[in-house]
């Protein structure tokens, strides 16, 4: 009797360990829980990239299904994204707001002019594709931080009453969109009901 | 000898640069604050590291942030639930205390009470009969080898 349980309890511990430790194998420590999904996108008071006296706040983005861009000219993959993005708005009509952030327009010692700026946006832009509705500058990076941003690009899925239904951290492009973006948004705009009863017909 | 000085001086650097900051604060009290909170909030960019050690620009907003609450009279504890907020537990060096992560706590007590019971009772070998006269016979071999 003891013998057995002297097989079986090493056994067993090895077994939940072993558990333990291959689900660990497939997570990502990078995915982390994203606080804002479920709660109205945080409000805000922020100038237009492009034309800085105009000023946006939380209820620019309300009204139509919206994807916000959190991205910058210094990030590589946000080039690498924009022309699928635009994609999605010439052949979808996808409602893409950029939140603009420069991270070398360091707001305590900043050594980049908003001029600047403005003239590298518009250079990538028409290189690679502009999808954007508009571009809000986050100056200070007060509702990227709000937002739980930890860097570039990220989106945020908005309904139309201005609440956040989903974060995602990284790219968006085709597997990501057929996967994961796309049937939300569907569902968000009601077009899944639209095209359902389309293929009904 | 040089080389000591070089080494040493090494050191020193690397002192003045964790120390470095340009914020400025209304009182020493409210710099410890920051000291600590900076030291406990982790970056969420460069995982292993805190919000004080880290050079990612996420790490500079935080400690932006730190820097204007606490100068807007908040708490350390009101500080730390504004970046639980918007980062998760994640955030914060100390986890809460749920189902989930008790465990931490949980798991090494339990091995030690498991083992100090082993312990205990594995103490007093049994002997058996045969195995008691075989070491009888043999302590007085030993004996005889003395004498």
């Amino acid at each position: 009797m003891k013998k057995t349980w002297l097989v079986v309890i090493p056994v067993m511990l090895f077994v939940l360990v072993a558990a333990f430790l291959y689900s660990g194998l497939s997570s990502d420590p990078r995915q982390l829980d994203s606080q804002i999904t479920g709660q109205p996108f945080p409000e805000f008071l922020l100038p237009d990239l492009m034309e800085p006296e105009k000023n946006y706040t939380q209820a620019a983005l309300k009204g139509e299904v919206t994807i916000v861009n959190v991205w910058g000219v210094w990030c590589v993959t946000c080039a690498v994204e924009m022309p699928y993005l635009t994609h999605l708005k010439e052949t979808e009509g996808v409602r893409f707001v950029g939140l603009y952030f420069d991270q070398d327009l360091d707001p305590d010692n900043g050594t980049k002019t908003l001029n600047r700026v403005q003239q590298e946006v518009t250079e990538l832009l028409s290189r690679y594709g502009n999808p954007y509705a508009f571009n809000i500058f986050d100056v200070y990076r007060d509702t990227s931080l709000d937002l739980g941003v930890t860097g570039a690009p990220e989106h945020f899925v908005i309904d139309r009453e201005g609440i956040v239904r989903m974060h995602h951290v990284g790219d968006i492009n085709e597997r990501v969109w057929m996967n994961k973006i796309g049937p939300l948004y569907q569902r968000l705009t009601g077009r899944e009901e639209q095209n359902a009863q389309g293929a009904g017909r | 000898m040089i080389r000591a000085w070089l080494v040493m001086l090494l050191f020193v650097s690397s002192l003045s640069w964790a120390a470095q900051s340009s914020y400025e604060f209304d009182s020493d009290a409210q710099r410890e604050s920051f000291n600590r909170l900076t030291a406990v909030l982790r970056c969420p960019m460069c995982q292993n590291q805190n919000i004080a050690d880290s050079d990612a620009m996420i790490a500079h907003d935080m400690r932006r942030k730190v820097h204007q609450l606490l100068q807007d009279g908040k708490t350390e504890d009101e500080v730390i639930a504004y970046m639980k907020a918007r980062y998760g537990d994640f955030v914060y060096y100390e986890p809460p205390v749920t189902i989930g992560t008790i465990w931490l706590w949980l798991i090494p007590l339990i091995f030690i009470a498991c083992a100090t019971i082993i312990v205990v009772k594995r103490r007093k070998p049994q002997v058996s009969a045969d195995m008691a006269e075989q070491l009888a016979k043999a302590d007085e071999i030993l004996r005889q080898d003395k004498s």
